[in-house]
């Protein structure tokens, strides 16, 4: 036999058991060629672009889930950020490209499209400043569209314009869904150091690097993770920890890897990418928080969580790095705390707060995601927990994100139920200081000394 | 470099009651519905005009070459020297006539069963089949077929052996 009766157990239990799945394929299209001097002509041909080479995304993600026994959980689509290709038309309010991307991903039936998107790390196109204006109410009129930001990098530094006027953003696009407990703001997300090859929303666009289609997986499995530590007991050393871990990393990204390529094979487009990030679900066991806890910390949260998770981050990338030669995306541990039964579990006990959070976006692959916090948080108290974390990927050369969602008329301690794979959310304290001075002062955090590497 | 789209607005622009287009021009649905409504005919120099396959652009490997096999750099080595093998998997109570049950309804597919390992631990078996599948058997087919057997006593899962390779050699 060409496997031991181990090894192929061990597979099917993954599958089986330990909810590994395949998280999300993302057929990355460009819309390059799509900008016209017409808005309306602009959305026609985004519109029949991406139903042209998504049509058979659905179907033959759907087919390799059969064929190899390994669930597909998301199909998603990332575009060209539309800032780019909306430039020639001139137009004001962009809202008509975010229902062209609506109406495409509705005709293929994916789960969500990425790349209502602007880049404005040092300054705004006029394009640009029509895409943040149109962004509220892009959102609140879609289903499927995610919006994405990126506001600061290592190379740039940070432009603190954007940063106060995205807060303020954040503020209308929750009034405007206010009756889903804000969920608009769940697909908007700022980042420093953008990643441009990401196929997890909200962050997921083309960047001018890709090819015209492109194909990136996400591989996810904390599942798995959380059940081989937990085979392996409290006694083992820290070094054989990482060990584990690694060697289980290794084996989900081959999974990935592919899937990648077989998924690029039969649609005839190039793979791009896999990002063996460790993706959570609301589904109980499938937590990043669990396997914080089975490292040895009492709650996710407590001291000793930023260490644990950082050995987390550090192994999955060195398992995934010795897999695929194709690693990419943003490629670490997610803590999105409304996905993660263990992250709601540890804020509704008074374990994690908003500032370990932070401290624990340090050493993660991404940063602050799904963080709810009060309907009435001042818009200065934004811009500054935004600000924070852009500093922590300028000067750390990483990627960093926000994604924060103020819940309309909800106190710190209160609940929201988002549904789905957005799962529940405790409304979070950010204290009661602000920085209205530094709010208001605009101008750019000028580039680190660390950028100067010429 | 041919045209791209062919929109709406182009078509109004047109004269004539026809419209040469390049074979890899995509149209969209708004101007195929402005052309019907005018009477007019879409065509390319070689006939009459048909949606494009998804072009992938430069970056493309080799397209027009066909799909599976083709792409040497989306194959690991191994790939092309491992055949269509899938590995089968039961696991359930034991009770007579399990195993014929199975491999009857392999064998009534064409299917020859390279491998076999059995184990029991108490009430219970696991069963490994190692098969290989012949040219032209619809895989999906065959893989309900057999995870609709068991009856509540056994579940059957049917998995392509590359998942098994991929993870488990290097």
């Amino acid at each position: 036999m060409p496997f031991t009766d181990q090894e192929i157990l061990e597979t099917i239990r993954m599958v089986e058991l330990e909810t590994l799945d395949i998280r999300t394929t993302t057929l990355g299209i460009s819309l390059l060629d799509c900008a016209d001097s017409d808005l309306e002509t602009t959305c026609e041909k985004v519109y029949t672009k991406i139903t042209h080479h998504a049509r058979d995304l659905v179907k033959t993600a759907d087919g390799i889930a059969s064929d190899y026994g390994v669930p597909i959980v998301n199909k998603r689509i990332a575009v060209t950020p539309v800032a780019w290709i909306a430039g020639p038309s001139g137009a004001e309010d962009l809202t008509p490209l975010a229902l062209a991307l609506d109406a495409a991903a509705k005709e293929v039936g994916v789960d969500f499209i990425g790349g209502f998107s602007a880049y404005v790390h040092k300054g705004f196109t006029r394009a640009d400043q029509a895409l943040f204006e149109s962004i509220p109410h892009a959102l609140s009129v879609t289903d499927h569209v995610c919006s994405s930001v990126s506001l600061g990098s290592t190379r740039a530094g940070i432009n603190m314009n954007a940063v106060a006027r995205f807060s303020e953003l954040v503020l209308e696009t929750a009034a405007l869904t206010a009756s889903t407990g804000g969920l608009g703001c769940a697909k908007l997300v700022c980042f420093c150091n953008v990643v441009e090859d990401n196929p997890f929303v909200a962050g997921a666009h083309v960047g001018i690097g890709e090819a015209e289609t492109v194909l990136n997986v996400g591989v996810s499995g904390p599942g798995v993770v959380r059940s081989v530590l937990e085979r392996l007991g409290p006694e083992a050393d820290l070094g054989q920890v990482a060990s584990i871990i690694k060697r289980t990393a290794f084996k989900i990204t081959r999974m990935g890897e592919l899937v990648g390529r077989e998924a690029a094979r039969r649609l005839g487009t190039t793979f791009g990418i896999v990002d063996i990030s460790l993706a959570p679900t609301p589904a109980v066991g499938d937590s990043v928080s669990d396997i914080l806890e089975l490292l040895g910390v009492d709650r996710t949260g407590a001291p000793g969580t930023t260490a644990a998770l950082a050995l987390l981050t550090d192994a999955v990338k060195k398992g995934g790095v010795m897999a695929s030669s194709s690693v990419g995306g943003l490629s670490g541990a997610f803590i999105p705390v409304s996905e993660d039964q263990g992250m709601i579990d540890a804020v509704r006990d008074g374990a994690l707060s908003l500032a370990k959070l932070e401290a624990m976006t340090t050493v993660c692959s991404v940063g602050l995601d799904m963080v709810a916090v009060p309907g009435n948080t001042p818009v200065d108290v934004l811009t500054g927990i935004i600000a924070d974390e852009l500093a922590i990927g300028m000067v750390n050369q990483k990627t960093t994100a926000v994604r924060i969602i103020p819940v309309p008329g909800k106190g710190p301690g209160e609940t929201v139920e988002w549904g789905g794979l957005l799962g529940t959310a405790i409304v979070q304290d950010p204290g009661r200081y602000g920085c209205r001075i530094l709010h208001a002062r605009g101008g750019r955090i000028p580039a680190p000394v660390q950028s100067f590497r010429n | 470099m041919s045209r791209r789209f062919l929109t709406a607005e182009d078509v109004r622009r047109a004269e004539g009651a026809e419209l040469v287009v390049d074979a890899q021009t995509v149209v969209t649905p708004q101007a195929q519905e402005v052309a019907a409504a005018r009477g007019i005919t879409l065509r390319t120099s070689a006939g009459a005009w048909q949606p494009p396959a998804p072009d992938r652009g430069p970056d493309a490997p080799r397209r027009g070459e066909g799909l599976a096999g083709d792409h040497p750099y989306l194959d690991e080595p191994g790939d092309a020297a491992a055949g269509d093998s899938v590995v089968v998997t039961c696991v359930g109570r034991n009770r007579p006539g399990v195993l014929a049950e199975v491999t009857g309804a392999i064998a009534a597919s064409g299917v020859n069963i390279d491998d076999i390992s059995q184990k029991m631990i108490e009430d219970y078996f696991h069963m490994v089949l190692v098969l290989t599948m012949p040219p032209g058997l619809d895989f999906a087919s065959f893989k309900q077929q057999l995870e609709c057997l068991g009856a509540g006593d056994f579940v059957v899962r049917v998995m392509h052996e590359k998942v098994f390779r991929y993870m488990h050699r290097l």
